[in-house]
């Protein structure tokens, strides 16, 4: 795994630390498993923004609560049985990725302010959207994010070819040097 | 995955994403030497990670709105309504607990209270506050910033926002260092993130951070002079049916507002007065280049 990123997300109080050590003897992996969830919510919360593409923050964050709370409460009815938060963490996007299929059904254009990548990827189907946001962005492996969308690593091979064929060089700082230069310009101009 | 011996597509990709053993990586990395048309494929592929990182990085940085905390320890089940994005809630969001885990319900919610209490606590400061400048405005205070402005129109807004930060110790929430953050930040939440560049007048950008505005978040701009004063550059995405209002002035603190792109922008600081209007016109011509281009 090329990134399992550290968060820097502090959470008010000491929740985490307290909750692990308190039920350490007692319940052990499944409490550890279930805290470490938690701590993927910023990431879960970038994936699901970027596969709403700019479409209505509520919803991205509302699939977020939705996916963490359903595989938190399988993992404790003891439907769900990881072996280690890796597992856990592919169950997590597995469920968002499955909610937002069933949501994201006519989805509304991105607002005109985001950046042009962000159109790029609203013009992607979503299977293919979903391949390469896993790959690209939360930085997952073949055989991780083929688990997650539940399809052969071939199909999300092809999924992520044709994603990142269509998506092309939108958003990319154009070859050519004086429109890159002024296109730069536009967005980031330098104080100082 | 092809044979060892021709390079496919699929290696290409597998390159790029770290899916490539060391022996077969440095197989392929020979084979884009050769062939430039594949070596810019994956330079593509690479700008295209990073143009999806730069955009979506910020989310994973913010602070988790309340619903998301803990998500996944929370025993209310999916069958509940969702809590709204950053509510606060003063009830009981679940009536049926399981006993087993009141420990940590009550921990949670203790947490929770102190996090009201606190903020509550804050807003009952600045009221206070508020009304401690209003009444000692009258008098001669040694300082008695924006008095007359109360916090109803953009400019009191941008008063109230700079007598609160440009003193404190820490007067932006995050540092020009930082600038690709700021950016992405201010344009997510006020939606507009092209600071003016003031240099020429000698004022530089210190930072940023979000303020609350008249109807929704505001943008402040920290700029410094370098003998010391600072200027707060103050932005609102602006209502349609509110006239521009005229230049306006405290007693020592200028404020003087404008309008351009739908947002009102506000340039407040204890400057002298010709000083301002320079900035300001400096500000307000700049932000109109931005405008322009951005068509």
């Amino acid at each position: 795994m090329a990134n399992c990123r550290s968060l820097t997300y502090h959470s008010i109080g000491n929740a985490t630390n307290g909750a692990v050590k308190k039920n350490g003897p007692r319940m052990g992996k499944k409490a550890e498993i279930l805290e470490g969830l938690n701590d993927e919510a910023p990431a879960l919360r970038r994936y699901s923004r970027a596969l709403c593409a700019g479409a209505g923050h509520a919803l991205s964050d509302e699939l977020v609560q939705s996916a963490l709370q359903s595989v938190g409460a399988r993992i404790r009815a003891k439907e769900l049985r990881p072996a280690d938060l890796l597992e856990a963490r592919i169950e997590a996007y597995a469920a968002l990725t499955a909610m937002a299929a069933k949501r994201l059904i006519n989805t509304q254009r991105p607002a005109p302010r985001h950046p042009p990548v962000v159109h790029g990827l609203a013009e992607l189907s979503f299977e293919d959207r979903a391949a390469l946001l896993l790959v690209s962005l939360e930085g997952l492996g073949y055989a991780a994010a083929a688990r997650i969308v539940g399809a052969p690593r071939e199909t999300l091979l092809a999924r992520l070819m044709r994603a990142r064929a269509s998506l092309g060089a939108v958003g990319l700082p154009p070859a050519d040097i004086e429109t890159g230069a002024r296109r730069a310009a536009s967005h980031l101009r330098i104080v100082k | 995955m092809s044979s060892s011996g021709t390079i496919g597509d699929a290696d290409l990709h597998a390159l790029v994403d770290g899916e490539l053993d060391a022996e077969r990586r440095r197989k392929v990395e020979d084979h884009l030497l050769s062939h430039p048309n594949d070596a810019a494929l994956v330079e593509g592929w690479r700008r295209q990670n990073a143009a999806l990182r730069a955009a979506f990085e910020p989310v994973a940085l913010e602070m988790l709105p309340l619903s998301l905390k803990d998500a996944a320890t929370r025993t209310s089940g999916p069958q509940q309504a969702p809590i709204e994005t950053g509510a606060i809630h003063w009830g009981r969001p679940g009536a049926s607990r399981p006993t087993l885990r009141l420990d940590e319900i009550r921990a949670s919610r203790r947490r929770q209270a102190a996090l009201t209490t606190i903020v509550t606590l804050l807003a009952g400061a600045a009221v206070a506050g508020l009304a401690a400048l209003v009444v000692a405005g009258r008098n001669d205070a040694p300082r008695a910033p924006v008095t007359a402005a109360p916090a109803q129109s953009y400019a009191g807004r941008a008063g109230l926002a700079y007598a609160t930060y440009v003193s404190d110790a820490r007067p932006v929430e995050v540092d020009i260092s930082r600038r690709g953050e700021l950016v992405a930040w201010l344009d997510e939440r006020v939606g507009f993130s092209r600071p003016p560049d003031l240099a020429a007048l000698g004022l530089r950008l210190i930072g940023g951070r979000v303020t609350p505005g008249l109807a929704a978040p505001a943008g402040l701009l920290i700029y410094e002079r370098a003998d010391g004063p600072r200027v707060a550059l103050y932005f609102e995405r602006a209502e349609a049916s509110v006239a521009p209002l005229a230049p306006r002035a405290g007693r020592d603190v200028t404020a003087i507002e404008w309008r351009a792109g739908g947002f009102a922008f506000v340039l407040v600081g204890r400057l002298p007065q010709e000083d301002m209007q320079a900035a300001a016109e400096r500000a307000a011509t700049a932000v109109a280049a931005a405008e322009g281009e951005k068509r």
